[in-house]
């Protein structure tokens, strides 16, 4: 699966969290879900476990830490399906 | 400094101070506020015991209603003396830094009430470390408090799909840890708010809760939290069966 491929779905999966509805016409790698997306830090568990559902990985705790931006999920999801 | 070596300061000042603060919270919460705790000797009795049964860590995991849930939780579980000589006991708290924590005043405030206050929403990265040198009072024998539901019941209700994954993933990191489940409402608390009514009579409750999951990462980690909260909705339902 290519970056891109990842990407989109990645924000494919963002997109029902997402307040900020304008960010996602300018979204990239390095659009912060909480900051510009808006996305309720208490959802972000939500999403992090549709990510595993739909790559089909295993996302351990420390990891959601390291997901800030949309770039950080597609990075963390390509080293998972690699 | 040392993180360790910071919450051994922060305890010994907060052991220091306790003659005086712990009586005055009693006292502003006795005859200020005129709140009364229904069975609070039975209730007393129950956590002295159950806290001289083994030194294994202990959580404490409470619905969530008003701002001073964690002072009157406090008051109920123990008596000034009780806690000036098992200062463990008087139990460790992660407020909000919004609602406790923004200025001088309540900062020194949070200090001295063994408070470790955490940016909900905040860095991942740094909340994860406040709820890593949580654990580790707790891996030394304090006590915790924490409100599973991750903020007050904005219905009023225990909210079992409002469980924050951080109460599960800390528990995960603390093998053998105990949980008990403690539910407190006031008879005129009918929805969440900043302070109970004066002169409400409150009553609680307390139940273990023995948290199981066969599944690894954040997946078990929200599990865990979900079960937590399921039990104190369960306590909930019990209270309202039995008014």
């Amino acid at each position: 699966m290519s970056q891109q491929e990842v990407f989109e779905r990645v924000v494919k999966i963002l997109t029902p969290y997402v307040k900020n509805h304008g960010a996602l016409d300018g979204v990239a790698m390095g659009t912060h879900i909480l900051d510009d997306l808006k996305v309720n830090s208490a959802r972000l568990v939500d999403v992090v476990l549709e990510f595993e559902d739909a790559f089909d990985i295993e996302i351990a705790d420390d990891d959601v830490d390291t997901v800030q931006t949309v770039g950080d999920a597609v990075t963390l999801i390509e080293g998972k399906i690699s | 400094m040392r993180p360790r070596l910071e919450l051994a300061l922060q305890r010994g000042i907060a052991y220091a101070l306790a003659p005086l603060t712990v009586p005055a919270v009693v006292a502003v919460l006795r005859l200020g506020f005129r709140y009364r705790i229904e069975g609070l000797r039975e209730v007393r009795r129950a956590y002295a015991a159950i806290r001289r049964e083994n030194g294994a860590p202990l959580l404490l995991c409470a619905n969530h209603l008003t701002l001073i849930d964690s002072f009157l939780i406090g008051w109920a579980l123990g008596s000034p003396w009780f806690y000036l000589i098992h200062f463990s006991s008087l139990a460790w708290n992660l407020p909000e830094r919004m609602n406790f924590a923004t200025t001088f005043t309540r900062r020194v405030a949070a200090y001295i009430f063994k408070c470790l206050p955490i940016q909900r929403g905040g860095p991942r990265g740094e909340a994860t470390q406040v709820m890593q040198r949580f654990a580790s009072l707790l891996a030394r024998g304090e006590v915790g408090l924490v409100f599973p539901e991750g903020g007050r019941s904005r219905t009023g209700r225990v909210d079992p799909e409002a469980a924050a994954y951080g109460v599960g993933r800390m528990l995960r990191s603390l093998p053998g840890c105990r949980v008990l489940c403690v539910y407190m409402r006031g008879e005129g608390q009918d929805d969440w708010s900043d302070f109970p009514a004066r002169g409400d009579r409150f009553r609680v409750s307390l139940r273990w809760v023995e948290p199981k999951t066969d599944h690894p990462g954040l997946r078990g980690s929200l599990e865990i939290a979900k079960q937590i909260v399921g039990c104190l909705a369960d306590m909930e339902q019990r209270y309202f069966d039995g008014r």
